[in-house]
């Protein structure tokens, strides 16, 4: 069929992109640029992890041991009571999963409405497009605290004040931020693509779907981790459309730890640690897809 | 070029290919429309018109024309909050920009354990604002923060980070650049399309590293970098979560840290509009920002026609 | 088509599944609560977390208990912004929550608060037991619209040891007597602190509001704001000149900020690190948890020579429950605001707060006893001078800028008399 042979051609081009397999050349050589490509990667992520080794290693103190003058980063002794506690002190099943059902429903959305958009920006020469794309662009300029009041007023006409669906629907519509990304990678995908599609009968949505939209699996997966992250860490907006516990979130979980005198820390940073960990195994996982740019045997 | 002209001489004429085009297009943006529609347009009209009222949130708003506006400019707090934020803003984005893009390209690298460096440097943006913050202030104490003893073993000063006023918004860049994991994905992303044949052949022609770099590289990027400088921007101008949190607490809502060193736009607006309850002032910073974020954005990007190159073939 | 695409189309489907069920969920919720079953459910949102949160759920189950009419739901949300969002639309998220009595003016001359007159008038409920300066902050106009829960107050905490080793026999009852021991109690040299006579416990500042009251000060006069009152200069004053100003700004940021946490072990007045700091009524619990051995007496705070009527003074600032302008079971917040602050509640609450009560009747109960020292913020609440920052509308704007000044001063960036000046310059554009 002449789709087919329109993605044929695709792969072929495909294959004049990055891709970040590691190389097997004459060990000798690239053994020293290898340990000095170690070195500064090593010393860059020393740099971001002070802030974790004081997360990590104070999840594992007793609460006499975080709070010692002055402060030693290893813990006196490993204990692993915080993270008892940490489960213990909320919901902490019930929380999950209803992060978790926000988290599905907001990528969902993010994914099917932000490419969607962001093409029809980038691609289609149409009239209008660039009002469209400004007027995206200026709802980013505009603070949120100025339209959060006669949004939420607006959501409590409607009764949904309360419930999960201002956490839910917007997400299904855009957002600036992902479709602006989008329609910038978009845009460095060639025209030539889609004209042989076009030209092979299909429509600008099948175009869409199956020619174009492959092409940006790197950016596709930055979208879904951002989102992930997003809602994953919100609590804003959790704290304030929901007022029933069974409903919060973990990040809402996380202020038990807050009493108005003093800090719980053992059991917040262990919280925090567990809190973190699906993000990080979800990052780890996607970051394939845009490592290895579009292999081959992702579109037969 | 002559793929095209064929093309539309094919395809039906001029003005019904056009009017498919523009439905075609319409539709592609038609979530986005109907959302903008429900959620945007009344709550920014309503925005608008509240800042050219007093208006306090539960009592009706009172017209008071450009009182709001006029005000501000005499309130040395508002003045002061501008200059907090333009100070992040034009040190931290280009700082964040270029350090983003200096550990993308050792992200790069093509060594083993790839995937975990790659998840140590996202790592920061998966932390909740408000731990992060807490642990920042640990680390920032001016005795036996960490900071300040690596300084101490080297010989350099300590400054009282989080107490003097002078310090304190070089420690909220460093926050700020200790966040940089979101702006190093989208270029690591973005390093994937740099097309691996030029590179290989800018090298056999003797190219060197800076070299293929400036020439191959840097102009396959730079689509992203007006992107991310323009959002960079839109979001340094509006920054809170840091600031707050550093500075906030029951006792005193309105916090502006050491000698208001830390008041920023944001953080102001949100208190004119929470604390003291003057939406109507709120209201008339925020469209005072949106037409700076503006003006800025437009600047920028009349200045990209310059330097961005696209990539389409 | 594998690999992404096709977890794509589970994406969609997996949405289109979740969306099923959250709609179902969110069915099953209720806004604001409704009858089932011949009972009324509110809805109690307060700002508490942590332990306090869970001391608030127990009474909050007992209560449950105690009759069959009304279910309440509690819920922890610490958020300020939400809750003023909840009450800005036309149905409540919440019939009943907490604030400080300061509030009161503010909220109420805004019509966000409900005044609770109607229903004291109808239950003749008794007002007499309330301790009259929490009761001072509740009232807004000869309204009363929110009841004093527990109530925060504070004195001088003094190390008994470090007095014994300076060879001070009595705490100070006197400013001069205290500027000497002030004196007496700092250890320091050219190179830094290592004990100081007074201070703040995280930051270098003091309560300055507190030092002002202590010193004869008056915070409003006649409904307005009165930051020049010369007893507020001369409070800020002693400190400037006995702490600040004595022993370098530097050194005491530098000494400040190695103190440890406030709720634990390390805190530098456990520590001996500071022989006095002027502290509230948690105190006393708070030792006896962390500090045990610790050898301590606590003193209202010293009134100026030659002033003996200002002995005893304190500022007393109480934690609120009020109903909202838009709760929709008004009636059935009332009752279960009475249970609230009733005797029995009121005990068991502040006691694990360690908060001081508000009723009058509760100062002299034996269930304080068990806490050393506690019975001094107790009969400083009692005491005539016990005074308050009211609830003037303004109350908001007029902390913040006090807060601003409070930071000029700490930093000597202006005297006291000037930071003060400046506030009363902005006090005359307040909306009141």
């Amino acid at each position: 069929m002449a789709l087919s042979s329109t993605i044929q051609k695709v792969s072929q081009h495909s294959d004049s992109r990055g891709t970040d397999v590691v190389r097997k050349g004459p060990r000798r050589r690239y053994l020293g640029r290898r340990i000095g490509h170690h070195i500064i990667l090593i010393l860059i992520c020393l740099a971001f992890l002070v802030p974790f080794a004081v997360m990590i290693t104070t999840a594992f103190k007793t609460p006499q041991d975080v709070f010692r003058v002055p402060p030693r980063l290893l813990p006196e002794h490993w204990v692993l009571s915080n993270f008892v506690e940490a489960v213990r002190a909320m919901p902490f099943l019930r929380y999950l999963a209803n992060t978790v059902l926000l988290v599905v429903l907001n990528v969902a959305g993010t994914m099917i409405s932000c490419p969607l958009v962001a093409y029809g920006l980038a691609k289609l020469p149409w009239r209008g497009r660039n009002v469209i794309f400004g007027t995206i662009l200026a709802t980013m300029m505009l603070p949120a605290q100025v339209t959060f009041i006669p949004l939420y007023l607006m959501w409590n006409k409607v009764g949904a004040e309360g419930t999960f669906w201002p956490l839910i629907v917007p997400a299904f519509f855009g957002t600036p931020f992902y479709i602006f990304l989008l329609r910038q990678f978009f845009m460095g995908v060639p025209d030539s693509l889609r004209e042989a599609g076009l030209i092979d009968g299909a429509s600008e949505l099948r175009v869409y779907w199956r020619i174009v939209l492959p092409q940006a699996k790197p950016a596709l997966a930055t979208v879904g981790i951002f989102q992930f992250v997003a809602t994953w860490t919100d609590f804003l907006l959790p704290l304030i459309y929901l007022n029933s516990q069974d409903k919060y979130t973990l990040s809402i979980g996380l202020y038990s730890f807050f009493g108005s005198h003093g800090v719980a820390w053992g059991p917040l940073m262990a919280a925090c640690l567990i809190f973190t960990i699906p993000a990080v195994v979800i990052f780890m996982i996607a970051q394939r897809y845009f490592v290895q740019g579009i292999a081959v045997t992702g579109l037969k | 070029m002559t793929a095209e002209t064929s093309l539309a001489k094919r395809s039906a004429p001029g003005m019904g290919r056009r009017r498919r085009l523009t439905i075609a297009g319409f539709g592609f943006s038609l979530p986005w429309i109907i959302g903008f529609l429900v959620f945007m347009a009344g709550p920014i009209v309503v925005s608008l018109y509240y800042s050219f009222t007093e208006f306090n949130l539960f009592q009706p708003p009172q017209w008071v024309g450009l009182k709001n506006y006029v005000s501000l400019f005499s309130d040395d707090r508002f003045l002061h909050s501008m200059f907090n934020t333009a100070y992040l803003a034009i040190i931290g984005v280009p700082l964040g920009l270029a350090l983003a893009l200096l550990v993308a390209l050792a992200l790069n690298f093509p060594v083993r354990g790839q995937p975990l460096y790659r998840a140590i440097v996202y790592l920061p943006a998966i932390v909740p604002v408000v731990t992060a913050t807490y642990l920042w202030r640990w680390v920032f104490n001016a005795q036996y923060g960490y900071l300040n003893q690596l300084l101490s073993h080297v010989g350099l000063p300590q400054p009282d980070w989080l107490e003097e006023p002078f310090w304190t918004k070089p420690a909220v860049i460093i926050i700020m650049l200790w966040g940089i994991g979101g702006t190093t994905v989208i270029y690591l992303a973005a390093l994937q399309q740099v097309p691996q044949q030029l590179l290989e052949a800018a090298a056999v022609d003797g190219a060197n590293t800076w070299q293929r770099f400036w020439n191959v590289t840097w102009p396959t990027l730079t689509p992203v970098t007006l992107f991310q400088l323009i959002l960079g921007i839109i979001g340094a101008l509006q920054i809170f979560a840091p600031t707050y949190l550093l500075t906030q607490s029951r006792l005193s809502p309105a916090n502006g840290g050491p000698g208001d060193s830390l008041l920023t736009y944001a953080m102001y607006l949100f208190q004119n509009a929470f604390i003291f309850l003057k939406m109507g002032q709120a209201a008339a910073m925020a469209w005072i920002l949106f037409v700076v974020i503006g003006g800025l954005t437009a600047l920028i990007l009349w200045s990209s026609r310059r330097w961005v190159h696209y990539g389409a073939e | 088509m594998s690999g992404p695409v096709l977890s794509r189309r589970r994406f969609v489907g997996l949405s289109i599944a979740s969306a099923a069920s959250a709609g179902v969920l969110a069915g099953c919720s209720s806004g604001s609560g409704g009858k089932s079953g011949g009972k009324t459910t509110i809805k109690f949102s307060y700002l508490w977390t942590g332990e306090e949160a869970k001391a608030l759920q127990k009474v909050v189950e007992k209560f449950n208990r105690s009759q069959k009419d009304i279910v309440v739901q509690g819920v922890s949300n610490p958020d300020t912004q939400a809750q003023l969002a909840s009450m800005t639309g036309s149905k409540g998220a919440f019939d009943i929550s907490d604030n400080f009595g300061n509030a009161t003016g503010d909220w109420a001359s805004k019509g966000i608060i409900k005044s609770l007159d109607d229903y004291i008038k109808q239950d003749k409920y008794d007002l007499s037991d309330f301790a009259p300066a929490a009761m001072e902050t509740v009232r807004y106009q000869n309204s009363v619209y929110q009841l004093p829960i527990a109530v925060n107050n504070s004195a001088l905490l003094y190390n008994k040891s470090l007095f014994d080793q300076a060879g001070i026999n009595d705490p100070p009852k006197t400013t001069s007597e205290w500027a000497s021991a002030i004196a007496k109690t700092t250890k320091s040299n050219s190179s830094g602190i290592s004990q100081l006579g007074l201070c703040g416990t995280s930051s270098a500042g003091i309560d300055y509001q507190t030092m002002g009251v202590c010193f004869g000060g008056k915070w409003y006069t006649n409904g307005k704001p009165s930051p020049t009152d010369p007893g507020n200069i001369a409070g800020a004053q002693f400190y400037v000149d006995n702490v600040l100003k004595k022993y370098g700004v530097k050194h005491i940021n530098r000494f400040a900020s190695g103190f440890g946490d406030y709720q634990s072990p390390q805190n530098p007045f456990y520590q001996g690190k500071l022989a006095m700091v002027i502290d509230g009524e948690w105190q006393p619990a708070f030792i006896k948890n962390f500090a045990p051995k610790l050898e301590w007496g606590v003193v209202s705070v010293p009134y100026p020579d030659g002033h003996p009527e200002l002995a005893n003074t304190n500022l007393v600032s109480p934690g609120t429950f009020f109903i909202p302008s838009n709760s929709q079971h008004p009636d059935e917040a009332w009752v279960f605001l009475k249970y609230l602050v009733s005797t029995e509640a009121m005990r068991e609450f502040t006691l694990a707060l360690s908060n001081l009560p508000s009723r009058t009747s509760l100062l002299k109960d034996k269930a304080y006893g068990d806490i050393p020292n506690f019975d001094v913020f107790l009969n400083l609440l009692a005491s005539k001078n016990a005074t308050s920052m009211g609830s003037n509308p303004d109350y908001t704007q007029y902390t913040a800028d006090l807060t601003t000044a409070a930071d000029q001063i700490t930093r000597l960036a202006k005297t006291p008399a000037q930071a003060y000046a400046a506030v009363a310059t902005k006090a005359q554009s307040y909306d009141s």
